[in-house]
């Protein structure tokens, strides 16, 4: 199961971005020009160090672009915060605070700038609730429900890295695994490390799930980073017409 | 001013146009369970629950705090443990919905999803653990008020029954049922002011408050009547007096609960209430 995966998908698949449960502000059924390049995987899988080149390639070409990140958003922070140092969290107010940081940069940030036509890359998405919520144990219907109102992106680069290879990455560069990202609310292990094993093993059994359902384009984390990079850029370069997010008048010096 | 005449030709807003879902969500109009809406919550047994949740529901000023109140006295005093909970009251998320209102930087779907993380959070934490001790928890508001409020913001309905498919069903709904006119009364009353989002001014309904108050609580009026007889709401007639939609409520819990004599005046405590 090594290399690109590459099922065909229509690049611009206009239905499938109307997905908005906000028939209040006009959506057309093309609904945005712009275009959205998501990275998904396991911890360690080594998505966010290749996101990170794909964005320095682009950002050094000059193309519009906006970078963002799983639970990032400001105005959720201090309730993620406070529900993960008290560990108030049960699965569904752990998916549901998410939900809203992703809904948060979604309404104010992605959506915006789709539509401002702007080449969007996201560090983790929906996919990730989708995966890591599962393994707590949400119902997948409600999952899917919750986010429905997310733009289906252009392209999702799914990281695949072995188990063993994922885990030791997290291992041995990270001394202390916290409590919600070992699992440890699940209670499968009174130990850190190997609670943190089990859950990535579920996580991971729930992406691979979803491989041919939400047309994920899987690379090989195992590669060399330069090599893997290469692989990326080819494709963002085949499926997204890069032109329409250059510079868009070069000045002569 | 010609804008306002604008504001009164305009209608309310779009009604909520049926998306093309990515997964058939649970719909709160089929039974799937007798206990929850939909999905049951994560790790929860229904049958573990002994106690009994009763909802009131109703419009800003529609009467529900002060039934409330005099109705946990009155559990009480019948031997009754009580637990109450409302909007905004959870440990995990209260405050930061209050601040996310106050200022106003907040868009309606990521409000939404906190209001849905708040509910959870005292359904888990504070509704399901009283559930489990045979506990009577008097609801003030529950997830009618929430879908709602979000439905005549725009966000579809069937999102909004999926997103609370695993809320307890309670078991008995009372909708105490005013006038928008009546609510603005005696909200004005109570606090000399109108605030922001009861009167609805984030939907740009009229530069007028009163007017602004009374569309948008009318509309909220309008999704209460949906939903009423798809969730069994018992309707009470909330312009009547304290003392006798205090009476009817009594009737019919004393009837549930297995309580014979529902006979009852407020503590000196609670006189004030009872007008």
């Amino acid at each position: 199961m090594d290399i690109v995966e590459t099922t065909p998908k229509p690049v611009r698949a206009d239905a499938s971005k109307t997905t908005l449960p906000q028939p209040g502000r006009p959506i057309p059924s093309r609904a945005y020009p712009g275009a959205l390049i998501v990275v998904e995987g396991t911890d360690g899988s080594g998505k966010s160090t290749q996101l990170y080149l794909l964005k320095r390639w682009l950002e050094i070409g000059g193309y519009r672009l906006h970078f963002t990140e799983w639970n990032s958003s400001p105005l959720v922070k201090s309730a993620t915060r406070r529900g993960k140092q008290k560990r108030l969290l049960t699965p569904t107010t752990f998916s549901l605070l998410h939900a809203s940081d992703f809904a948060d940069r979604c309404e104010r940030q992605i959506m915006p700038l789709l539509q401002g036509d702007y080449l969007v890359l996201a560090d983790r998405y929906i996919y990730t609730a989708f995966a890591r919520d599962a393994a707590r144990g949400c119902a997948q219907r409600w999952l899917r429900n919750l986010y429905r109102f997310a733009p289906i992106p252009d392209i999702t680069f799914y990281f695949r890295a072995p188990l063993d290879v994922a885990v030791n990455r997290i291992l041995s560069g990270r001394p202390k695994l916290k409590y919600y990202e070992a699992g440890m609310d699940l209670g499968l292990s009174y130990e850190r490390p190997e609670s943190f094993r089990l859950f990535q093993a579920r996580i991971l059994e729930e992406y691979d799930k979803m491989v041919d359902t939400d047309n994920f384009v899987v690379l090989d984390g195992t590669l060399p980073v330069n090599k893997l990079q290469k692989q990326m850029r080819d494709i963002v370069a085949s499926k997204i017409d890069l032109k329409r997010f250059a510079p868009r008048s070069q000045e002569p010096e | 001013m010609p804008d306002q005449e604008k504001d009164k030709s305009n209608p309310p807003a779009p009604p909520a146009e049926p998306v093309a879902p990515a997964a058939k969500p649970p719909s709160a109009d089929q039974e799937d369970s007798q206990n929850f809406f939909g999905e049951p919550l994560v790790g929860l047994d229904p049958s573990e629950l002994s106690g009994t949740l009763i909802v009131l529901e109703g419009l800003d000023g529609s009467g529900r705090s002060t039934q409330i109140a005099l109705l946990q006295e009155w559990l009480e005093s019948e031997g009754f443990a009580v637990q109450t909970s409302g909007l905004r009251r959870s440990n995990l998320v209260g405050r930061d919905i209050d601040e996310l209102l106050a200022k106003n930087a907040v868009t309606r779907l990521t409000l939404a999803l906190m209001y849905a993380t708040d509910f959870f959070d005292q359904l888990e934490h504070r509704i399901v653990p009283a559930l489990r001790s045979g506990t009577v928890v008097l609801a003030d508001r529950f997830i009618f008020t929430l879908i709602a409020r979000s439905v005549v913001r725009g966000i579809n309905r069937d999102y909004l029954t999926g997103l609370y498919a695993m809320a307890l069903r309670p078991n008995l709904t009372f909708w105490l049922n005013v006038r928008p006119e009546t609510a603005f009364a005696r909200e004005f009353k109570k606090a000399q002011a109108i605030s922001y989002w009861e009167a609805g001014r984030d939907m740009s309904l009229s530069h007028d408050l009163y007017w602004s108050f009374v569309r948008y609580q009318t509309m909220i009026k309008r999704e209460f009547e949906v939903m009423a007889k798809k969730n069994s709401f018992i309707e009470l007639d909330g312009e009547s007096s304290v003392a006798s939609v205090n009476k009817l409520l009594r009737q019919r819990i004393g009837e549930h609960l297995g309580i014979r004599s529902t006979k009852y005046s407020p503590s000196s405590a609670l006189a004030h209430l009872w007008r």
